[in-house]
């Protein structure tokens, strides 16, 4: 062998400085990754509780208790009738029996407690701050003397239980008298299995702690360890009787009875397991505090009605895989893992496994599960034969699911900021996660549907909801409508003593669906083919079955003949509710009348008038668009070869509030706005006042060549900009189709580009014509480049998320509604839903306007654009590079400008802007300025919380009323005279016209058959952009979509009163304050002139402005 | 009505009582401040006019015509001057290609008076029409009121100073009536009326500029070519652009120039990692930056950890 040569040897010196530093942090590359952890940790640090202080006296308490317990005096087996009438004699308590009340008498007993334990998380020390109530969990065994064997059956088991915790309440509440509030509650919500809750009393005259938790401890009775058979127990057995009668037969599985009686023998098996798997792995306490974090942000819990999968579901789970079996199988995961690697490691367990559709066997038994029983979600942990999810539903597995997988692709999306959607923001209200929520108040008359399991009524009755729908909404047959069925039971609260048992907050059953978009428009569903062959026979037997009288026999193309459905609604959302209605009436006889089944989630509809038409005319616009730039193409005699014709107004994207109208017979044309490029050409002058003249004798041609290309059908009209230079766009051409549809055309001139960006290099240049140039170079890029790609991009992202447009248009008509638009680029709002359809972490993309909408308002609130720039990867490949590039403008830009004079929102796209100021500046001002995009902050952040404490029955019109009290003056405009501007004529003069009058006679009037001028602009923008102009200093105003009655306005704080100069920035009066006139005079101060201000106002606006109303007066 | 002092600094308090209109029913006191002219550079007419400050933004010369009547009787008032026209850039005036402004700002000419008429009225000529009947001033700012002479200036100091005393301030409109043209939804829609020109009107004002700067371009080639052989009092010749050949277009340049960046590019791309200590910096450099974006990110944390709030769930 050669040695190896000199050069290669080099490599294998020691590392050194940045290498060794390198190689001792943390074991990750990436830098998102890096961040999470540190993130993580900071998390862990932050909610911990200090059990010294917060929990004190805890032990004290439990020892007591336990004390109390010991001394009760046990006593041989009486009739339970006779027990319990004593003890509501006694001590006026009453047995917490769960129901169905017994039908014979049972004998019950008492005797010393076998043992005593603390469980839970107090003992793991991994409870957090923020967790809704801290519990301490104490387990009392109930000696194995009391029970038989054959108490498995028939809910004995649990009528002794509860006995033997009114006996040991009845004691407490002696010894605790005036130390602790006592009451019953459920475990977990299982009806089976009353606790009692014993809650400290604040001390007496001491002060009131605020370090001091309120929790409560829960006494647990529970069974003695492997006393009942576990075999007999298994998830097929049937151990309850169906009817009432002592001799009715057992037929049906009763799944939730077993593993409740399984898990109330287990109690101290997996407090072991616990105990092993923190001893082996030190970071296994953390990650089920982030476990507990995440769970709670999603609203999951182990209650029963909050999914039944909590903190300790994922303790003993994660404990499981880390063991791998007792067998000596090999354990799933290492641990020497950290813990948000343990995290990050159980949310991929979760993602990949479906306990609903596969049951998940955990260890090398094989369980005794029989594939076919149809026992819900299954974990089963076969050493300890409990099936973990016993007190899941097929529909809360089904969404842990779904927020396993959201969250396992944020995790691997480097883009995103991981740490806040996973921990910190809260994803369990239900108009953020669904589509549709429809609220079922419980009848009675459902009770039959209930079986015999114990789970409750409603939750019974919600699974049987949940099958039919899964069946109608979830077929993969006829294409999956809803991604998601959730139902939301109600929750059991805790009951005083002298009640046997508790009731449930209000019997709503609560049934959230998330769509798939695409599917959920679908109105005519195909079902199996009619065939002669037994399968065929059999299928649609079985879907008509299913459908009843809906299904009906079609022919379709290629001569196939299918059962079908035919729908009548036309919206996803009333599409769902229509065969909502139809199929739980059908099969449940649910919501028949029409009261006691409603739904929300689509209030927001009527609010703009969304119609499906909108899709066709919004199609029409962009056909018509089509037919204009061939028109324009076609053209022979253009010197220049047309390159492209560039839509950039939201009406050819989707996006605007009201869809494209054509031919409004009240106001003059509205063209939509487009551009034109040509190819490059050397014709050009090289002067920019040149170029614009250029253009306009550009414009003039191609007008005369379209009207002569077609006459009779096209009119155009050349129009002038309003601009302050030569330099500027000067005009544009506005082409009108005899149809209705208009377009306005502006030419792009690349030259423009080039001598205006050597302007702005140009060092021997005046420091405020490169500033001009600037802005110039800004708003040259934004029409011409800008626009046209985002239009295009926009465009198509709109094909791509159905739920897009109206998202985008219910948000800007928000933005209308709080008089905020006329302050904000309609691009900027269409990105900010963007994002939340791009990284719609902790969710999905939105699947319809609704959601999109909500979910768009808590960006908004939650986005800190002070410190954070929003970067949105639309072509998604944006490299990692890029991204710290636009992070180093953004830090750059807050450096130069900490104030946010110039740049507030930061807003950049990789393809199309990266600049991060395109979006949101206009004409080298910042829009939104610093003080209005606080207040988009708090509007959003206020309607979040309006939708937060309103829930499901929030009316959607509350979140758009403006607060015009926020307002110093208000300047209430005549509609009637507002409208009456739209319409103007070439012929004629408003000046000589309006006050001689309008002849009576249409034939003598002269306007009659001649086309009225389009409008250059929107007549209300116009007077609004003089206001701009002339009281930019004093006055902020405030205004929404052009046809907004009322502008607001703000006076600056900021301009008080000054000494007097030449150049006043407004009207000023010579102060006369409170320090008298003299002091006024001599110091020459002045302030300003608010009422000579509104006065001008008044004068401007003059027919216009019906009343202008400043706050105080009057 | 607050009273107000009659002067601030050399400035005379000019009140005027703005009457009241249904919209915003109160009778308003709105002050004009008004001095002699005194600008930096000297004008023959300086001492028959009269500088005005925070004019109402409404004001029209009818408007202010009829202001001074009220003060010192008609026949005084000549004319005014706004701040927005005042400087005035807007006409084609300014208007040289980028090169010669730039020449000829090194080697200033004084032309002769009658050429300048004639070049003013081309000028009119080839501006486009106006859009607006009636253009707002700046609230706040400027005007100059030209007299008839010097005392009249004098007297309408002394009338300013006598309605101190008196309170019987001018109002603000008076004898104006229909001269004007009327704001509101008029203004508005005559604004949109007069933004869509006849295109003869606007033909001819383009055919008008096309002359103005053809011509501009001509002379503008014949001062670079004068500049280019003339020695100045120095004796030194101006060297400029446009030898013997033609010039070459700037446009031309930057793609020249393009090109070449281009080219530089590629070969530093073919040379990047050609030795093995060029592979091994970049990989040392790449980790710096990674060690660097972890320090980062601890700073970042370090500042999130100061807001408080970042790290706690929402409740």
């Amino acid at each position: 062998m050669e040695p190896i040569p000199a050069k290669r040897r080099k490599i294998e010196h020691p590392r050194k400085g940045a290498e060794k530093a390198l190689s001792s942090a943390p074991p990750t590359a990436l830098s998102r990754s890096r961040a999470f952890i540190l993130e993580a940790d900071e998390l862990l640090e932050e909610i911990r509780l200090d059990y010294g202080t917060t929990l004190e006296g805890v032990d004290g308490l439990l020892h007591k208790i336990k004390g109390s317990i010991e001394a009760i005096d046990s006593h041989d087996s009486i009739s339970l009738v006779e027990a319990s009438s004593k003890l509501e004699k006694k001590h006026l308590i009453r047995v917490p029996e769960p129901r169905p009340q017994p039908n014979s008498n049972y004998k019950v007993a008492f005797a010393q407690p076998a043992q005593f334990n603390v469980v839970g998380s107090y003992v793991s020390k991994t409870m957090v701050k923020t967790q809704k109530g801290h519990g301490v969990d104490m387990v009392v065994v109930m000696p194995a003397s009391i029970f038989q064997e054959k108490d498995y059956l028939d809910m004995r088991y649990f009528y002794k239980r509860a006995y033997y915790l009114a006996v040991i309440t009845a004691s407490l509440q002696k010894d605790l008298e005036g130390v602790a509030d006592l009451s019953y509650e459920l475990l977990n919500g299982n009806p089976l299995c009353p606790v009692l809750s014993v809650r400290p009393k604040p001390t007496a005259g001491a002060e009131p702690e605020t370090t001091r938790l309120d929790y409560r401890i829960r006494i647990i009775p529970c069974a003695p360890i492997d006393f009942f058979p576990k075999t007999k127990l298994h998830l097929g057995a049937a151990l309850l009787r169906t009817g009432q009668e002592e001799d009715a037969e057992r037929t049906e599985p009763t799944p939730f009875y077993n593993s409740t009686l399984v898990a109330e023998g287990s109690f101290l098996a997996y407090l072991r397991l616990l105990r092993q798997a923190e001893k082996k792995c030190p970071a296994f306490k953390n990650a089920c505090i982030l476990g507990r974090v995440w769970l709670q942000q999603r609203g999951l819990g182990g209650d029963v009605s909050e999914g039944g999968f909590g903190h300790f579901e994922w303790a003993v789970l994660l404990a499981i895989l880390l063991q791998g079996g007792d067998n000596g199988g090999h354990a799933t995961l290492s641990t020497s893992l950290s813990s948000t690697q343990l995290f990050k490691a159980f949310i991929q367990f979760l993602s990949v496994t479906n306990f609903t559709e596969k049951p998940c066997v955990l260890g090398q038994g094989k369980g005794d599960i029989d594939p076919d029983a149809d026992a819900g979600p299954v974990i089963y942990d076969s050493v300890r034969h409990l099936n973990i999810a016993f007190k899941m539903g097929s529909w809360s597995a089904t969404l842990i699911h779904h927020h396993a997988k959201w969250t396992r692709s944020l995790l691997n999306d480097k883009a995103a900021d991981q740490f806040a959607p996973t921990f910190i923001l809260k994803a369990d209200h239900p108009m953020h996660n669904f589509d549709l929520v429809a609220r079922l108040e419980y009848d009675n008359a459902y009770d039959g549907a209930s079986g015999t399991d114990r789970r409750g009524k409603f939750w019974s009755f919600g699974d049987k909801i949940y099958r039919v729908l899964r069946r109608a909404l979830g077929d993969k047959e006829l294409g999956e409508r809803a991604r998601l069925i959730h139902i939301q039971v109600p929750r059991f609260s805790a009951w005083p003593l002298t009640k046997s048992h508790g009731t449930q907050e209000k019997p709503v059953l609560e049934i959230g669906v998330l769509f798939d978009p695409v599917n959920m428009a679908r109105r005519v569903d195909r079902g199996p083919a009619d065939g002669l062959n037994a399968e065929e026979v059999e299928e649609c037997e079985s879907f008509r079955e299913f459908w009843g009288e809906k299904s009906e026999l079609r022919r379709f193309e290629a001569d196939s003949t299918r059962e079908t459905l035919i729908w009548d609604s036309t919206a996803p959302f009333n599409l769902c509710e229509e065969i909502m209605r139809y199929i739980l009436a059908l099969h449940l006889r649910v919501g028949q009348t029409g009261k006691n089944l409603a739904f929300f989630g689509n209030g927001f509809t009527p609010l703009l008038p969304f119609k499906t038409s909108d899709l066709g005319v919004y199609n029409a616009a962009r056909k018509d668009f089509s037919t204009f730039e061939r028109d324009v193409r076609d053209l022979e005699d253009l010197p220049l070869h047309v390159r492209q014709i560039a839509p950039v107004c939201p009406e050819l994207r989707h996006t605007s509030v009201k869809p494209p109208s054509s031919g409004d017979s009240k106001s003059g044309p509205r063209p939509m706005e487009t551009v034109i490029s040509f190819e490059a050409s050397g014709k050009w002058p090289e002067s920019l006042e040149a170029i614009q003249r250029t253009k306009i004798a550009f414009l003039l041609m191609i007008g005369s060549l379209l009207e002569k290309s077609k006459p009779g059908h096209i009119k155009t009209h050349i129009g002038l900009e309003d601009v302050k230079s030569e330099t500027e766009n000067l005009a544009f051409l506005d082409v009108t189709y005899a149809s209705g549809a208009s377009f306005r055309l502006r030419i792009h001139s690349d030259l423009e580009e080039t001598l205006l960006e050597r302007q702005v290099k140009d060092r021997t240049l005046e420091q405020h014509d490169r500033t001009a140039a600037t802005t110039l170079l800004a708003t040259f890029r934004r029409i011409y480049t800008l626009l046209p790609l985002h239009g295009q991009m926009i465009f198509t992202f709109v094909t791509r998320f159905p739920a897009l447009s109206p998202a985008i248009r219910l948000l800007k008509h928000w933005f209308n509604a709080h008089k905020l638009s006329s302050h904000f680029t309609e691009e900027f709002l269409e990105l900010a839903v963007l994002h939340v359809f791009l990284l719609p972490y902790p969710w999905d993309a939105p699947s319809s306007a609704s959601t999109g909408f909500l979910r768009t308002l808590l960006f908004l609130a939650n986005w800190d654009w002070r410190a954070e720039p929003l970067i949105l990867d639309t072509a998604g490949d944006m490299q990692a590079t890029e991204r710290a590039a636009i992070g180093t403008r953004f830090e750059a830009w807050r450096k130069i400008d900490p104030s946010m004079n110039h740049t507030v929102l930061f807003v950049a796209t990789a393809g199309q802007d990266p600049s991060g100021v395109g979006y949101t500046a206009l004409n080298g001002e910042a829009k939104p300025s610093k003080v209005v995009a606080a207040r988009m902050t708090a509007l959003a952040k206020s309607a979040c919380r309006v939708i937060k404490e309103e829930g499901v029955s929030l009316d959607p019109r509350r979140l758009f009323v403006p607060s015009l009290r926020d307002y110093d003056v208000l300047i209430r405009l005549n509609t009637r005279i507002a409208k009456s501007t739209l319409k103007t004529y070439i012929t004629d003069d408003p000046e000589e016209a309006a006050p001689v009058g309008r002849s009576k006679f249409k034939n003598l009037d002269g306007r009659t058959g001649q086309d009225a001028l389009p409008l250059a602009q929107h007549p209300v923008e116009v007077f609004l952009r003089q206001l701009n102009e002339a009281y930019s200093g004093p006055l902020l105003f405030f205004h929404g979509a052009a046809d907004d009655a009322i502008i607001g306005a703000i006076w600056n704080p900021q301009m008080q009163k000054r000494s007097f100069r030449i150049n006043l920035p407004t009207s000023y009066k010579p102060a006369s304050g409170s320090n008298g006139d003299e002091e006024g005079e001599k110091d020459g101060v002045v302030e300003v002139n608010r009422e000579a201000i509104l006065a001008e106002i008044a004068r401007i606006g003059a027919d216009l402005v019906e009343k202008i109303d400043v706050k105080g007066a009057q | 009505m607050p009273s107000c002092p009659p002067t601030l600094g050399d400035f005379s308090v000019l009140p005027i009582s703005i009457p009241p209109l249904p919209s915003f029913p109160r009778a308003v006191v709105h002050y004009v401040y008004v001095r002699r002219n005194a600008p930096k550079i000297p004008t023959a007419n300086d001492s028959r006019s009269l500088f005005l400050t925070n004019v109402p933004v409404d004001s029209t010369e009818r408007h202010l015509r009829g202001l001074f009547a009220a003060l010192v009787g008609t026949g005084r008032f000549e004319g005014v001057t706004f701040e927005d026209e005042r400087k005035n850039t807007n006409s084609p005036a300014a208007l040289q290609p980028a090169e010669v402004a730039r020449l000829l700002a090194q080697n200033k000419k004084r032309k002769r008076e009658e050429e300048d008429s004639e070049r003013a009225k081309e000028d009119v000529a080839a501006q486009l029409p106006k859009t607006w009947t009636r253009p707002l001033r700046g609230s706040g700012s400027t005007a100059v009121v030209l007299l008839a002479d010097e005392k009249s200036a004098e007297q309408v100091l002394k009338a300013i100073a006598k309605l101190h005393k008196s309170k019987k301030y001018p109002t603000w409109g008076e004898n104006v009536g229909d001269q004007v043209p009327r704001l509101g939804s008029t203004w508005l829609k005559a604004h949109n009326r007069l933004s869509y020109p006849d295109k003869d009107v606007l033909q001819s004002a383009l055919d008008a500029f096309s002359v103005v700067f053809a011509r501009r371009e001509r002379e503008a080639i014949e001062t670079a070519k004068r500049l280019r052989s003339q020695p100045d009092e120095d004796g030194f010749v101006t060297v400029t652009r446009g030898g013997r050949n033609a010039p070459a277009r700037s446009s031309e340049a930057e793609e020249a120039r393009k090109k070449m960046l281009e080219r530089a590019e590629k070969k530093k791309e073919e040379l990047t990692d050609f030795y093995r200590f060029q592979h091994r910096e970049r990989k040392k450099e790449e980790q710096a930056e990674l060690l660097q974006r972890f320090e980062e990110d601890r700073q970042k944390l370090a500042s999130m950890r100061q807001q408080r709030g970042k790290f706690v769930p929402e409740a």
